[in-house]
């Protein structure tokens, strides 16, 4: 590959991405000046959009000229500055929807999360370059463990639950990649599967009582939900099965470490008792939109709205689009959150499926570049940092694009460089300048 | 260089691999969204930005001769209220129609419950029609606060004569859900249509009715309206052109009402063509309380009104008008002595039982005068020479005991009185049968309209119309839809003489004697008072009368009833009189003006 082409062996910026990158944000800017055409925040949003344009410009050339190595020295200062932001976005930040997530300097407000979903990522490509020996070892793990969760309680207590959603499994993705033994994936899947199933299945049944009519095993799962006792016996059942498992296997002479064993029903058991915890703390609104994710067409005025309305906006937008603010189901407000999360509703509409599917090429594209400078990268830190910034960039397009057609619960998740948001288009140019950063320092030697 | 880092490529080719099936996955679902079913979103889209109101077209007008509207329409408004997508707060509802009730008296409970309707069909829902102009500011500033409510123009039904013609113009109101089932297919009625329920405006509801309009509108997602796509512009009803004059009808109208007791009826027909000039039934009602503007206190269901039109469906016996078919009848057979004279002693006797006259005319008494005073026993004797089979053939050369044929519904055929009828009754005729019907009284029913036709046979010397009130129905392009031409039902045939005999008694009457109420300077009247017996209280009073210019051919014919007016000659002549008046003062003025305009 660096042979042969002298352009190449020189090029200091990946032009592909680039042009992908101009792409987006003319697709988004416009995308936007049509979601708010015609209201009363228009001037204010563009004013925002149009000055946080050039900021991200300026974030992406920052983090292509500042030399990434730098990060992976320093990233336990970084952890500090992150923590210090979350702390003190608790204590001077502002409300606003309902969560404790956003500082306002002047007439400009800034969501720090929106820069820890990216700083979280660079800190693990760094720790996990710096012992590069020890990846597979539980210890790192543990440590990992240990420096994420006050991270998550802290995002946890804005609240900011969409932050929590991007940034897990960007960084399982990560961990995965970079080579964790995959006995704790195992451990990781097992406990996040108890601790999703459980609610799911309770909130399905109070969508449909009628279920526990003929089914005694549903009956007894109900019943899980709000009496301890029975809680109990399930966690007994759950351990007494792994071991009379492990005697099993045994038996067939097939040796599994029984410590292993314990470990993954111990969280099995803990993800169920998770589950049990977020049942009993999950807010209203996020009920209805597991409701809204189950039965879709139960009430079409009711919590599905907001999907149904953008995947009509989509629909009847059809192949080629009804053109640039001549969208109804936008100009009429019948999507919500239409500059925002909701944006691929707009330009679905107005540039029909053309438009969608050009972002989603686009995407695509900016995702095999960062594979594959990522697979060009002269240290292993580059490499994570790219593998890192894939993953989040990876769950934003499956959850934006999931959420508008129907296969991943509404989760508040934006769509970076097409949504407005200035906090988001900074902090994602920034990570983009990351990864032209790795590129441009390919062929050095440290 | 690669070699000295040992990253776990194929993890990240699975993740990446990963990626591009996801894209993929997303790739089918756009297209299955955005292509499969493009035209079932499509509609959806449509139908969450559009809302349809429809707008009631105008009816057609009710018009007279002379071009007075009797029927018109005013502007009214309609409030809807159009739901907005995300439910609103029950707060907010409340408080909406806490300020539409107070605008518009309707009860708050109400306006919630059509709100909330509304929200559940997502379809817009009219919330209070009939509003008048003057409440409109109050509800247009609502409007522009609360996104959803509506004001629509549309008009209402209004009577600009009151309660003139009430039983000819019929009314309107809400229709009954079985009507629409049955209506709904031809035309666009809706559920809270308002249909013709009586006269003209049911029978024309057809023509009338006109098409209505459409509204489409586009709605945000709060209801509000931001722009009219399409404007389905409603078309007029036809117009209704009746042959009324609407000065006469007042006369006709105001004469009843202003007698003894202010019930009973008149027709007014014009003697060359059978057209209804006039036809009055008292009591009647005031047709705009079915349509008045939104007050709170109207309730249709309530409203009590006597639909009885007196004038084609009241019965009585024709008493002393009658007696010009005995003596027609007499005339015909050739037993009426001109020079006969009768002496009234008040009575008189047969096989032993009294038959008064109404009062003791002394000697003397010829034909003329026997008419002129309505002398009972001129008349008793006059008939027994003639004999109730002769008297009998006059009732059915005239028609009576049959109906006019007049376009309305309800109307009776009264009944004749004779020998052949009683046979086939199978019942006997005694001589004091005889007498009664000489006079008129006994089992002999007529209504108003066809002692008007009768009346007008006898102006126009033996030409029996069928009567008409609708001279034509006209679209609003100007396309005759329908048109009504004057129609001779018969023509009776008597001897030479008899119809002149009739006219120069009828016109002594009113000149000299029991008529004389009915007397106008000028003008040529003929007239028979009648008192019909009546067993149950106050005798009713008649007139039969027909008038023209002196010298000239009779014009119009009238018949008067009074309902418990005693006598014919104190209360039916005078009334006569009126509309007589009325009718020659109009034709004079209408004349007076032509020649000023040829001048």
């Amino acid at each position: 590959m660096l042979n042969n082409n002298s352009g190449i062996k020189t090029r200091k910026l990946d032009w592909p991405m680039i042009y992908a990158l101009i792409g987006l944000c003319v697709m988004g800017f416009f995308t936007i000046l049509s979601a708010v055409s015609g209201t009363k925040e228009m001037v204010s949003i563009m004013r925002t959009h149009i000055i946080a344009l050039p900021v991200a410009i300026s974030a992406f050339v920052f983090g292509w000229l500042f030399n990434y190595q730098i990060y992976a020295e320093h990233y336990k200062k970084l952890y500090a500055f992150v923590i210090f932001l979350l702390v003190a976005v608790l204590a001077f930040g502002i409300v606003a929807r309902g969560s404790h997530s956003w500082f306002r300097f002047g007439g400009f407000s800034f969501q720090p999360a929106e820069l820890c979903r990216i700083a979280l990522i660079v800190i693990t490509a760094a720790f996990l370059a710096a012992r590069p020996r020890q990846i597979k070892s539980f210890k790192t793990l543990a440590i990992f463990g240990a420096f994420i969760l006050p991270v998550f309680a802290l995002i946890m207590m804005q609240p900011d639950f969409s932050s929590i959603v991007v940034t897990a499994p960007a960084l399982l993705i990560l961990l995965f990649v970079a080579g964790v033994n995959i006995y704790y994936f195992v451990l990781i899947i097992a406990f996040v599967l108890m601790a999703g199933i459980f609610p799911i299945l309770w909130t399905y049944i109070g969508l449909y009582p009628e279920v526990l009519d003929n089914s005694v095993i549903l009956g007894w799962v109900n019943s899980l939900s709000f009496d301890i006792i029975p809680c109990l016996i399930f966690s007994g059942v759950i351990l007494a099965l792994f071991i009379i498992g492990w005697f099993m296997l045994k038996y067939f002479r097939i040796f599994v470490p029984f410590s292993l064993t314990m470990v993954l029903a111990f969280s099995m058991v803990a993800g169920f008792f998770g589950g049990y915890f977020v049942n009993k703390h999950i807010k209203s609104y996020q009920r209805k939109r597991i409701e809204a994710f189950l039965a879709p067409t139960a009430d079409p005025k009711g919590a599905s709205y907001n999907v149904l309305q953008a995947q009509i906006a989509m629909g009847s937008g059809g192949v080629l689009g009804k053109g640039f603010f001549s969208g109804t189901q936008s100009r009429l407000g019948f999507v919500p959150e239409r500059h925002t999360d909701f944006i691929l509703a707009i330009l679905g509409e107005e540039r029909g499926l053309i438009g969608t599917l050009f972002v989603l090429g686009l995407y695509i594209l900016i995702l095999w570049r960062i594979v594959f400078i990522a697979q060009n990268s002269s240290d292993l830190f580059g490499y994570l940092l790219c593998v890192g910034i894939f993953a989040i960039f990876f769950v934003y397009m499956a959850f934006n694009f999931g959420m508008l057609i129907g296969i991943v619960p509404v989760a508040g998740i934006p769509l970076p460089f097409i949504s407005y948001g200035g906090s988001n288009l900074v902090s994602s140019m920034w990570a983009m300048g990351l990864v032209e950063g790795v590129y441009f320092r390919r062929l050095s030697l440290i | 260089m690669k070699t000295k880092l040992n990253f776990n490529n194929h993890r990240l080719i699975i993740m990446f691999v990963l990626a591009l099936l996801s894209g993929a996955l997303i790739a089918y679902r756009l297209i299955f969204i955005q292509f499969i079913s493009h035209q079932k979103y499509t509609s959806q889209a449509e139908k969450n930005r559009t809302q349809i109101l429809y707008q009631t077209a105008p009816r057609g007008q009710i018009l007279a001769r002379g071009g007075e509207v009797l029927a018109s329409n005013q502007a009214a408004f309609s409030l809807y209220y159009l739901p907005p997508f995300e439910m609103p707060d029950e707060k907010i509802l409340i408080e909406i129609s806490e300020a539409v009730s107070k605008n518009t008296f309707k009860s708050q409970k109400d306006i919630l419950q059509i709100i909330k309707k509304s929200l559940k069909s997502g379809k817009a829902a009219l919330l209070v029609d009939n509003l008048a102009p003057k409440n409109i500011f109050a509800l247009a500033e609502l409007q522009n606060f609360y996104p959803g409510l509506y004001l629509l123009e549309e008009t209402k039904r209004y009577y600009p004569y009151g309660a003139s013609a009430a039983h000819l113009l019929g009314y309107i109101g809400t229709m009954e859900k079985s009507t629409w089932k049955e209506l709904s297919g031809e035309l666009d009625y809706r559920l809270n249509s308002k249909i013709g329920k009586s006269g003209i405006e049911k029978r024309y509801e057809k023509e009338l009715k006109g098409r209505d309009g459409g509204l489409f509108l586009e709605v945000n997602y709060k209801g509000r309206v931001t722009q009219i796509m399409k404007d389905n512009r409603w078309r007029q009803g036809a117009d209704v052109y009746t042959t009324l004059l609407a000065p006469v009808q007042q006369a006709a109208e105001d004469a009843v009402r202003n007698s003894l007791t202010g019930r009973g009826a008149a027709v007014v027909l014009d003697v060359k063509t059978g057209a209804v000039l006039a036809m009055a039934s008292l009591p009647d009602w005031d047709p705009n309380i079915f349509t008045p503007y939104n007050t709170g206190k109207n309730n249709e269901s309530k409203i009590k009104i006597s639909e009885y039109n007196l004038a084609i469906q009241g019965l009585f016996p024709p008493a002393s008008t009658f007696k010009t078919i005995t003596a027609l009848a007499a005339y015909e057979s050739g037993t009426l002595d001109l020079k006969h004279e009768d002496n009234c002693t008040g009575h008189i006797y047969l096989n032993g039982r009294e038959f008064k006259c109404w009062k003791a005319h002394g000697p003397h008494i010829d034909f003329i005068k026997g008419m002129e005073q309505s002398c009972d026993t001129y008349f008793y004797n006059l008939g027994l020479k003639t004999g109730s089979y002769n008297i009998e053939k006059m009732q059915r050369k005239f028609r009576f005991g049959r109906k006019t044929g007049i376009d309305l519904p309800g109307e009776k055929s009264g009944n004749i009185y004779g020998p052949t009828k009683r046979a086939n009754l199978k019942t006997y005729w005694f001589g004091g049968d005889t007498l009664n019907l000489s006079i008129g009284q006994g089992e002999l029913l007529l209504t108003p309209l066809q002692m008007a036709v009768y009346a007008a046979a006898l102006a126009s010397k033996g030409k029996i119309w069928r009567p008409y009130y609708i001279e034509k129905v006209v679209s609003p392009s100007g396309k005759i839809l329908e048109e009504n031409k004057s129609e001779l039902v018969e023509q009776v045939k008597l001897k030479d003489g008899a119809f002149e005999l009739i006219h120069k008694a009828l016109k002594s009457v009113v000149d000299n004697a029991t008529g004389r109420g009915a007397k106008i300077k000028d003008i040529a009247v003929y007239g028979k008072t009648g008192t019909a017996q009546n067993p149950h209280g106050d005798d009713h009073g008649w007139f039969l009368a027909f008038a023209g210019e002196e010298n000239e051919e009779p014009e119009i014919a009238v018949s008067v009833l009074i309902q418990f007016g005693k006598g014919g000659g104190a209360q039916a002549a005078p009334a006569a009189r009126k509309i007589i008046q009325a009718y020659f003062d109009l034709k004079h003025s209408k004349d007076k003006q032509e020649n000023e305009n040829v001048k």
